[in-house]
Formats: structure tokens, C-alpha cells, sequence
């Protein structure tokens, strides 16, 4: 993606040698993926669901947002 | 001894034979504080000897901070990839942080065969969504050696 977007810089971080980074973004398992500190991504994903997820960083707020309180599907089906 | 056994190396070898065009792999290094330094550094000297196309260039985080600061680099041991591109080296924006061991060399092998030419494996639509990103954007993913 960073060598695609010219906007774009990715890191790969080795989480055992810097336990400090490791904390400040609260990396309990990998792959973790942080995005302008405000998306994260656990785990691996599809490549369509893992970019889109990714620049969602781009209209989420700046600070590090609670995990999301919608769990489920929205299940508000129309009908046949 | 190398630390890449025959058999990987001449995978490696062959894989490098691709490349199309050079890569520089700028080695962030310090001399105090810094325990994986040298093995990092002796895992990038294995790259060079497999191809006239990949060098690395060292420097110091203290000593060239205006340098590692250009690249958003702030400690060691890290890895910049620099690629040509005909008209001279530029910065691909790909960094990693720490040793390059385990999946992690993986993964370098992977960032240098990309930046000396392979194609990206993207497709269209997300080629698209990225080529509208238009604002800076840092992504770090967190890994671990196994």
C-alpha cells in the first residue's frame, strides 16, 4: 500500500524488541495493525476488507476510539 | 557462516534475478543501547552477495539524526527500503522496525523483491481507493520473529 500511495508510509513493527510501542498501542496479539493511530486491524484479512478497513483511518476522529459497540449484523431485513 | 542455508540462498538468488531495478536497504543502526544492531546488520550483509541489486546503506541514528528524522526513523536497529526508479532513489515508505528474523525476513524479502520491481498484487479497485488517498496516512503493523 505505502509503495502503491505516495500519501501512504507503513511500518513493520517487531512488537518483542519494542515493548514501549508495544503498550502505548495495546498489541496482545499479531498480526496488529494500527492506522494514524485512530483504526486498528487484528488479524489478517482479505485484501479488499483489509484496505478498505485501513483507509476508514481517513473519516475516523484522531484519538484512539473504544471498540465499537456494534457487534452484530444490523438486522433490519425488508422482507420478501 | 552465512546464516541462510545453500538452499535458501539459491532460492533467494533466483527470486533477486527478477528484479528489475535496484534497492537500497538503509540500515538504521546505534552503537550504545542497541542489542539487535549487529545481528541485523549481519542479516542484511546476507543480501548483498545474491545481488548486484540490492546495497545497503548504514547509518548512525545519532551521529545522522537529520537523516533518520528525513525517513521518519527514531530508533534502531530499523530498515528503510529505497528503490530506483530510473531517474535516481526514491523512498518507497516501507520501514520495519526491529530484526528482520523469522517471518520478519520473510516479509523483508518480500518489501525487496516489490520495490525492485515485482508487481504489487493489488487490484484494480484497490489500486483505486489508494490512488484517492490524499492525505498522509501511517500504517504499522505489529509482528512477532515466529
Amino acid at each position: 500500500m505505502a509503495f502503491t500511495s505516495p500519501n501512504i508510509t507503513a511500518y513493520a513493527v517487531e512488537a518483542t524488541e519494542f515493548p514501549d510501542l508495544a503498550r502505548r498501542y495495546q498489541v496482545s496479539g499479531v498480526p496488529k495493525t494500527v492506522v494514524n493511530d485512530s483504526v486498528e486491524i487484528l488479524g489478517a484479512l482479505p485484501q479488499d476488507a483489509y484496505v478498505v478497513q485501513a483507509l476508514s483511518a481517513l473519516s475516523a476522529p484522531s484519538a484512539p476510539s473504544a471498540p465499537s459497540a456494534t457487534s452484530g449484523q444490523p438486522e433490519d431485513q425488508p422482507k420478501g | 557462516m552465512s546464516l541462510i542455508s545453500e538452499a535458501d540462498q539459491a532460492k533467494l538468488r533466483a527470486a533477486f534475478g527478477e528484479m528489475t531495478s535496484p534497492v537500497r536497504l538503509m540500515f538504521f543502526t546505534q552503537t550504545l543501547d542497541c542489542e539487535t544492531c549487529l545481528q541485523t546488520r549481519q542479516i542484511l550483509d546476507e543480501l548483498p552477495p545474491l545481488s548486484d541489486k540490492i546495497s545497503i546503506e548504514e547509518v548512525n541514528l545519532i551521529l545522522e539524526g537529520d537523516k533518520a528524522k528525513q525517513y521518519g526513523i527514531d530508533r534502531a536497529p530499523a530498515i528503510a527500503l529505497v528503490g530506483g526508479n530510473g531517474h535516481g532513489m526514491v523512498d518507497s515508505r516501507i520501514r520495519f522496525l526491529g530484526t528482520p528474523a523469522g517471518y520478519e525476513f520473510i516479509s523483508l524479502i518480500q518489501a525487496v523483491l516489490l520495490v525492485g520491481g515485482r508487481p504489487a498484487g493489488l487490484s484494480p479497485e484497490n489500486r483505486a481507493r489508494l490512488a484517492a488517498v490524499n492525505v498522509p496516512v501511517t500504517i504499522q503493523v505489529f509482528t512477532t520473529p515466529t
